[in-house]
């Protein structure tokens, strides 16, 4: 409707490198879809959570949960399929960007579901973006893959006693709810959301080229080194706003 | 994007584009001296730009005349395109009935006509089309009076235009402003009262107003109008940049503005028949709807203190940003908060957004929309909108056992969803008080249905934490939502014979058992042993077990085993006890049950039919009253049932488009083929059968290519065709059989007519049996004042000695009516097309006047 301030045409500009088309067919794709791909989920968020949001914007055909490859269970993502056009277009508006089980989700349009797309992609089972998670988000398994992985060695280091990982304190303690949810203090754990991308990451999350995996060691012993510094390493302050800007920059 | 497009864009804004000036003056020389310089060789890119500003952003118009003004100075001939666009624009606009556009170009022309850019005359000449066409079409004879709501809307435009430029007319060209008002004048006594009958927020409004006193949107406009010519067109809200630089403009040249015209309305029927004039009715309202009805929530002493006038622009502003700013967040919640007027408005600007969120029959876009501005805003304005928001929240709340039903069922959606955006947090315990109402009082139903939907967005304990600080109203939670499974082998429930075959489906499934299997081990070993009551519950327990994990297990064990299904319940009778069967399985959680009941009539397993059958079975109808679920499964079977309907009805539109094309395709073809031919046996006189017959084939093979798709696509539009003539079958069956079922429900439960004639006189049928003194209802509609003071006190819900005084079956009636009214007006216009056979079958003498109201109110045909 406002031409004014945002091109209609433009869609998005991720690009999931999975999709088998030029960048043409890509666009097409996205343009005529009636899937659209709902993002930064808690792992804890049910299909009937989805349904009842997603509905508003229209009927609903299906739903996909994105599963880890290796527990089988959600990670973060799903697939929302609608049976017009139009529904799909209003849940992109309206949803994107509000929160559902206290976190602000992210919803853009998707070239459409196929068999093999509801796997994550990371090396561990998840979604890339939990890999290289450097905050403790406990709605989303808490600390990223990565650092998990740190923290294990370290501890072993240490010594540290007995239990597992989840006898690290977490950062923000979960006042109540189920499985340890995190409450009221939406925004701050989306740093990491907001720098990178995780359809980005989707892509190339599995690239073992040079650059990438120097770039990876690069970023763990990054996040190592700032993990002895503060075991919070998180700043807050974030807010919806930042990411549009973000969107339209790259547009 | 280069400069100018940006002062262009921000003019007027607090922005970096203008620095820290927040003056209209210096923003208009800045951005004037950046097109000057751009004019010469981007005039073009200007013109597209300047006039989708305009259009876009009308809240600037002020400013963008100004600075077209001094263009005009510079470069008459630009400017002489501009008009003549916009003339173009607003001919096409007309021509489409564009509203939006047509109100907006309207106004910039006079604020051209401030700017000295259009002669004040040629501004007159176009009113006084858009008042001739109006009064023609309200002229018994001449016009159409069914569509007086363009007329309606022609006068409105003209109207509110005056607020940029009445003073300006008044001084320039007093004599033919004053005839354009005398016509309007004389336009207002002709057309009828604009009743809002059917789509009033408060279901007295819709009782009370009839002809009485209110006015309706044009008088009301037209009344401000008034005020604001004699105050001296003295207003706050429309800044009138173009005084600061009155000394150059009167130098402009003034352009020709070029004839209007108004399209022709459709003829009236021959046939003069109600039904006619309401289905035209209803057409001509569908296209020029109008855009607001005031919610009037807040209380006086609240609300800004503003002219009427500022009241009205202010609300356009709003409307129009919330119209043009759709689907782009950030600068919908900056335009709202940052509009050109010296004066706070928040209250009009809560009011403005629920009263389009409350909006009948619908809001101009989807619920959820508003929904978003409304978190927007809190976040922009922190410290002042959410008390607004609150404030407005509770005095719905208050007047709750009022508000039309489709408007209470959008509140309950936008409140949990809104809460769930605020981490729950509500003073609940201001409302605990609901648990002493009886469980129909519409303020407890309110809180449950409000607890029920945020519970489905998140969890029962999360709902639960919410309530802590008032603790009782834990009490009006959904249970805690787990399957109610018949056959379940955990605890200590007896096993019976039933729970072994359920373990043997459930297990026949686990193995990947096809549905041929299972149907075969049913006709052998369960049906003929057991009976079909049985058969059907251990099948359906068993498989609604199976899918009960998620919504795609759900789905998962419909579509492989749908058949099964299907088998057991070919019939209607069989569908009804199949969907108790899901009742009973999801007795805990209303939602897994309409998604159930949802999913199933979406595979065809059970009819509309069916479901309308159950909603209106005993246990069902005992709820009407207490609990959104039976409405909640039909309002998903009428509007599935529908989005069908709507959905032929594109593919077929846009097949008859595919038609044209490959229609012209194949003559195209074959005129090509046959000129080649043609040409061919001329060729030396010979007969020759081609020199290229390559190219002869060539094209002998396109034309049978296109003739080929013509056909093919005309297949498949015959097949939508019949497609969309069986829906609207299955569609009108299903209307007529709701309709029956709310007349026979109604008529058993309402009072005789001669008790209860009025909404009014139900809702005191109790309180009368208990009062000695009964006033006469015919006194009481004169003394409109008196009447509702009377129904406030007796239907505001909260009275403290004996809290809500309606009776439970005075309370169901008005539910089921308010129902009867809210699906009526939802679909008014599928119902239209089966007028005839309802009020065959249906709306017959003998039916209850109540129920006859509720639907006419609701399709808003006149009563009588």
């Amino acid at each position: 409707m406002a031409s004014l301030f945002k091109d209609p045409s433009k869609l998005s500009a991720y690009r999931d490198r999975k999709f088998p088309g030029s960048q043409e067919d890509f666009e097409h794709a996205l343009q005529t879809s009636i899937t659209v791909y709902v993002g930064n989920m808690s792992f804890y968020t049910t299909e009937e959570q989805v349904y009842e949001l997603f509905s508003r914007a229209g009927e609903i055909k299906k739903i996909i949960m994105g599963l880890d490859k290796n527990t089988k269970t959600p990670c973060g993502f799903c697939f929302v399929l609608y049976y017009s056009r139009d529904d799909a277009e209003d849940a992109v508006k309206y949803i994107s960007g509000t929160i559902l089980d206290d976190r602000p989700i992210r919803v853009d349009f998707d070239w459409g579901f196929q068999e093999g797309r509801q796997w994550g992609r990371g090396r561990s089972g998840g979604q890339v973006r939990d890999e290289y998670r450097t905050d403790y988000d406990p709605a989303r398994g808490g600390y990223g893959k990565l650092v998990q992985r740190e923290l294990e060695v370290q501890r072993q280091l240490v010594d540290y006693g007995g239990g597992s990982l989840g006898s690290f304190p977490p950062v923000m303690p979960p006042q109540y709810g189920r499985h340890g949810r995190s409450h009221g203090h939406g925004g701050s754990y989306r740093r990491d959301y907001q720098r990178k991308r995780h359809r980005d990451d989707d892509g190339h999350g599995y690239e073992t080229s040079k650059r990438t995996s120097d770039h990876e060691s690069r970023r763990i012993s990054d996040h190592d080194s700032r993990l002895e510094k503060n075991p919070r390493f998180r700043e807050s302050g974030d807010s919806d706003d930042d990411e549009e800007d973000d969107r339209k920059r790259r547009s | 994007m280069s400069s100018w497009k940006n002062l262009l864009l921000r003019i007027g804004d607090k922005s970096h584009e203008y620095g820290a000036s927040t003056d209209f003056k210096d923003h208009i020389e800045t951005c004037f001296s950046s097109l000057r310089r751009e004019l010469e060789h981007s005039e073009k890119d200007i013109l597209d730009f300047l006039v989708q500003c305009v259009e876009q952003l009308p809240h600037k118009i002020p400013l963008y005349g100004t600075l077209v003004g001094l263009m005009n100075l510079e470069n008459e001939d630009f400017v002489r395109k501009l008009v003549e666009n916009t003339q173009t624009n607003l001919q096409d606009a007309l021509d489409s009935g564009n509203c939006n556009r047509i109100r907006i170009l309207m106004r910039f022309l006079t604020v051209l006509m401030c700017s000295k850019v259009l002669q004040p005359s040629s501004l007159v000449v176009a009113f006084e089309t858009l008042l001739s066409s109006a009064a023609t079409t309200v002229d018994e004879e001449k016009g159409n009076p069914s569509w007086q709501a363009c007329a309606d809307f022609y006068i409105t435009c003209i109207l509110s235009c005056l607020p940029w430029g009445g003073a300006e007319l008044v001084e320039q060209v007093p004599e033919e402003i004053e005839r354009v008002m005398v016509g309007v004048e004389a336009y207002l006594s002709i057309r009828r009262h604009a009743s809002d009958r059917g789509l009033s927020f408060f279901e007295d409004d819709d009782e009370a107003k009839n002809g009485l006193g209110e006015k309706d949107f044009l008088e009301d406009l037209w009344s401000r109008i008034q005020d604001l010519s004699n105050n001296g067109w003295k207003l706050d809200s429309v800044p009138r940049p173009h005084l600061s630089f009155e000394a150059q403009l009167v130098s402009g040249k003034s352009h020709e503005f070029g004839p209007i015209s108004c399209p022709e309305q459709p003829h009236s029927p021959s046939t003069l028949s109600g039904i006619t004039h309401g289905k035209q009715r209803h057409e001509a309202e569908l296209k020029y709807p109008q855009r607001i009805r005031r919610l009037n929530i807040f209380p006086a002493s609240k609300a800004e203190d503003l002219q009427p006038i500022d009241w009205f622009i202010v609300e356009e502003y709003l409307l129009d940003v919330l119209f043009f700013f759709n689907g782009c967040r950030k600068e919908c919640a900056a335009f709202m908060v940052g509009l050109p007027v010296p004066f706070r408005y928040e209250y009009l600007m809560a009011e403005t957004i629920f009263s389009q969120l409350l909006l009948l029959p619908q809001p101009p876009f989807r619920p959820m929309y508003y929904t978003l501005v409304i978190i927007d805003l809190c976040k922009a304005l922190p410290g002042a909108f959410p008390a607004v928001v609150a404030g407005a929240v509770r005095a719905l709340f208050e007047k709750i056992a009022d508000l039309d039903m489709e408007c209470r069922t959008r509140l309950i959606l936008w409140f949990s969803h809104h809460l769930s955006n605020f981490q729950f947090i509500w003073p609940w315990e201001e409302w605990a008080y609901v648990l002493d109402l009886p469980k129909w009082a519409p303020q407890r139903v309110f809180v449950q249905e409000v607890l029920e939907r945020e519970v489905r967005l998140s969890y029962w304990d999360k709902v639960k934490q919410s309530v802590e600080n008032a603790p009782g109203l834990e009490e009006l939670l959904p249970p805690k939502g787990g399957p109610n499974f018949r056959f379940s082998v955990d605890g200590d429930t007896e096993r019976t014979e039933q729970h072994a075959l359920s373990v043997d489906l459930s297990n026949m499934v686990k193995g990947r058992a096809a549905a041929r299997e299972i149907i075969s081990w049913i006709e052998e070993s369960l049906f003929p042993v057991h009976g079909l009551e049985v058969t059907l519950k251990v099948v359906l327990q068993t498989f609604l077990d199976i899918g009960s994990k998620s919504f795609t297990h759900l789905i998962t064990v419909l579509e492989r085993y749908g058949q099964v299904i299907a088998k057991i319940c070919p019939d209607q009778d069989k569908q009804v006890m199949l969907i108790d069967e899901v009742g009973y399985y999801w007795k805990n959680n209303a939602q897994m049950a309409a998604i159930a009941i949802d999913r199933m009539m979406g595979y065809r397993l059970i009819s509309n039919l069916a479901i309308v059958r159950w909603v209106f079975s005993p246990e069902n109808i005992e709820q009407f009253h207490t609990s959104d679920h039976p409405w909640e499964v039909l309002r998903n079977t009428v509007s599935k049932t529908y989005n069908r309907i709507s959905d032929l009805r594109k593919e077929i539109s846009s097949l008859q488009n595919g038609i044209v094309s490959t229609e012209e395709a194949a003559t195209k073809a074959k005129a090509e083929l046959e000129a080649a031919e043609a040409k061919l046996t001329l060729v030396d006189g010979e007969p020759v059968l081609g020199e290229n017959p390559m190219r002869l084939n060539r094209l002998k093979m396109r034309a049978e290519k296109a003739k080929e798709e013509e056909v093919s696509i005309r297949e498949s539009l015959e097949a939508k065709e019949a497609l969309l003539a069986r829906a609207i079958d299955e569609n009108e069956a299903l209307f007529v059989a709701l309709y029956k079922n709310f007349s026979n429900v109604l008529t058993e439960r309402l009072p005789d007519a001669s008790r209860a004639g009025t909404l009014w006189e139900l809702k005191s049928v109790r309180a009368d049996s208990m009062s000695v003194d009964l006033e006469e209802p015919s006194a009481m509609e004169v003394d409109n004042e008196n009447e509702r003071q009377q129904k406030s006190q007796s239907n505001g819900g909260r009275t403290s000695s004996d809290g809500y005084n309606i009776g439970e079956k005075e309370q169901w009636c008005l539910s089921t009516l308010g129902y009867v009214k809210a699906f009526s007006r939802q679909y008014a216009s599928e119902i239209w097309l089966y007028i005839e056979k309802l009020d065959a079958e249906v709306l017959t003498e003998n039916v209850h006047p109540l129920f006859r109201k509720a639907v006419y109110c609701g399709l808003r045909r006149p009563i009588n």
